[in-house]
């Protein structure tokens, strides 16, 4: 007996609460979108803050009804993404890399729902994923290390050890080799897991072996770790680089620039497509000729860098797009 | 091509220690609790509530020293929770402890939504509103300090005795809830500290889930040292000093990353499996004292 009240009980709280996420959603007339993010969360500052910073852009402007989720651990992304497209959300965003095996099941199990993938490769015709030349920006802010450096040696870290983050290390190794190809370059990785976006202590040992190896400039590509890069920066009076979002501000004097991958913008656009009623399945590229990747100056960093050392970054930036300048990217075998 | 200078150099000895200070800090912690017969598997959510809070008071007051003192309070509070728990209403201690380290994944993003509009993260802190190295001092300072208090005080004797036969103690007049009960604030407390070292010491900000596993290694570790002080601070530099290893060789030595970080984890398998000595945990660890029993 006390079993059936319990279960009765529990089925009541199920039922409503399910209704109630029902009923919240009951807006006739507004275009939904739905996003789950990566691991790092939505204020990791760098990689998941530019989706929302695009989201909230969005949301904003052209009066979208938005609900996100942040996944605490990869099992819970695939129940996120469910949801949403249970829900028959107008576009469903999954944000990084490791979403995509799910966002392919989930997005044949809901052909009619449309779903944008950001780093992810699924070619499904309910699926546009979104993609970035992180290769050709981080070029950019390996010439600007290479020639700020007295050193002659450079560091890189990034977060999990995967070949969309070997893409990073590769580009910003062939630029720092375009000014100086003498330049050694330090290459460590967080982790192998996805607790390795998490971990700033272990960014900081890391950033820290290396600026004790002679390297000056530390670029990161790490999410939260990263931030532990800046405090071996600022601690050891050493340089680094951003990445993604524009970190400059984080600690002013000590972020030489940031390699900025406009996760906003391409999550802008194609909200807007889907408003539009324009949205196309298929690859979107975002590079340095739709300024999808790019390098930041502002008046945190203005100091850092020389004018003439801007003005080589852009020429270079300028035979990159005219395609005479070949960067690897490391993804492409 | 490689120089073992590259890897073995002074600055390995600095990361080892800062590497060690959160294990040590934590894994103490959990020698107290264990050596009185409560297992701590909530190191790693009572380190992520001294992180958090740390991190949060530091962030509000700009004073690291209010963050280091609220986040010894909120180490005291979750391990007041694992204590009535495990003590009081006699609940399964691994259960309880798996319990609070699945309810602190989440309650930092809760409170950090409250506090600071994130969602699981904290605002950077300046560097000087960081906590001096003195919490690695203290951690390696906690160690003697432990020993002469487990082996040659009454609360020791009695600690180890609530641990070994709480029966005997009882007879003996021991207050055995009470010594358990102290036993396992003293861990919240040195687990928090271990936290706020991440948070505030060692970092500037918390961010979401931040110890990345250091409390389960913590308690490794102890299980490693065979719950004595200073072994216990020995397989806590181990830890240290194989991680800082791994960061060095990085790169450096011609052998793939992932069996690299592997490296740790797996003497602490070969260690845990007996091949190096037999591990001898507190007679009575795990079991709730009902006073009536017999």
């Amino acid at each position: 007996m006390r079993r059936l009240i319990l279960i009765s009980i529990l089925a009541i709280i199920v039922f409503t609460g399910c209704t109630g996420v029902f009923s919240r959603d009951e807006e006739p007339g507004k275009i939904r979108v739905g996003i789950v993010y990566d691991i790092g969360g939505k204020d990791d500052r760098s990689f998941n803050a530019a989706a929302w910073e695009g989201v909230k852009r969005a949301r904003d402007q052209m009066g979208i009804k938005l609900r996100d989720a942040e996944p605490g651990d990869p099992t819970s992304l695939e129940p996120s993404l469910r949801a949403f497209a249970e829900l028959k959300y107008d576009l469903v965003i999954g944000v990084g890399f490791a979403q995509s095996p799910v966002i392919e099941q989930v997005a044949k199990d809901y052909p009619n729902v449309n779903f944008a993938i950001i780093d992810g490769f699924v070619l499904l015709p309910n699926v546009s994923p979104l993609l970035f030349k992180e290769h050709e920006g981080s070029f950019l802010v390996g010439m600007i290390a290479a020639s700020k450096s007295t050193s002659g040696k450079l560091g890189f870290v990034g977060g999990m050890d995967i070949p969309l983050i070997h893409k990073f290390a590769k580009g910003y190794e062939e630029g720092a080799k375009y000014v100086n190809p003498n330049i050694q370059i330090m290459e460590n990785y967080v982790g192998i897991t996805d607790s390795a976006w998490n971990n700033p202590s272990k960014g900081k040992e890391l950033a820290k072996n290396q600026y004790d190896n002679g390297c000056d400039v530390v670029f990161h590509a790490a999410g939260n770790s990263g931030m532990g890069v800046f405090d071996a920066a600022e601690e050891t009076k050493k340089l680094a680089i951003g990445v993604d979002s524009n970190q400059n501000a984080i600690k002013p004097g000590y972020v030489l620039t940031s390699m900025l991958k406009r996760v906003d913008v391409a999550v802008y656009s194609i909200i807007q497509d889907i408003v539009e009623k324009r949205f196309k399945s298929g690859i979107h590229v975002y590079g340095l000729e739709n300024e999808g990747v790019d390098f930041a100056i502002d008046d945190n960093n203005r100091a850092l860098i020389p004018p003439d050392l801007i003005e080589k970054v852009k020429q270079a930036k300028a035979e990159i797009i005219a395609g005479k300048i070949k960067v690897t990217n490391a993804m492409e075998k | 091509m490689i120089n073992a200078t590259d890897i073995i150099n002074l600055s390995l000895i600095g990361s080892t220690i800062r590497l060690a200070t959160p294990l040590i800090l934590a894994a103490i912690g959990g020698l107290y609790s264990e050596r009185a017969g409560i297992i701590n598997i909530a190191l790693e959510g009572i380190m992520l509530s001294g992180a958090f809070t740390g991190a949060a008071i530091a962030a509000k007051t700009g004073s690291p020293w209010l963050g280091l003192i609220a986040a010894l309070l909120a180490g005291l509070a979750v391990a007041l929770v694992h204590a009535v728990a495990c003590i009081k209403y006699r609940a399964d201690q691994v259960v309880i402890g798996t319990a609070i380290n699945i309810l602190f994944l989440g309650v930092p993003a809760l409170f950090s939504k409250a506090f600071f509009g994130s969602s699981g993260s904290t605002p950077q802190l300046e560097i000087e509103q960081r906590l001096p190295n003195f919490l690695i001092y203290i951690a390696f300072l906690i160690v003697p300090f432990t020993y002469f208090v487990l082996f040659y005080t009454r609360f020791g004797l009695r600690l180890r005795m609530v641990g070994e036969s709480p029966e005997a103690a009882d007879t003996g007049g021991v207050n055995v809830e009470k010594m358990r009960y102290m036993a396992v604030l003293i861990s919240g407390l040195l687990a928090a500290a271990a936290g706020a070292y991440l948070a505030i010491g060692q970092n500037s900000l918390f961010t979401r889930n931040m110890t990345a596993g250091r409390g389960y290694i913590a308690l490794a570790a102890l299980i490693l040292g065979n719950w004595h002080p200073v072994k216990t601070l020995l397989a806590c530099l181990f830890f240290g000093l194989a991680e800082a290893i791994s960061i060095r060789m990085q790169g450096v030595v011609d052998i793939p990353n992932q069996f690299i970080q592997m490296v740790p984890y797996i003497l602490t398998m070969i260690v845990l499996a007996g091949f190096i000595g037999r591990v001898h945990p507190p007679k009575a660890i795990g079991q709730p004292y009902v006073k009536e029993r017999r």
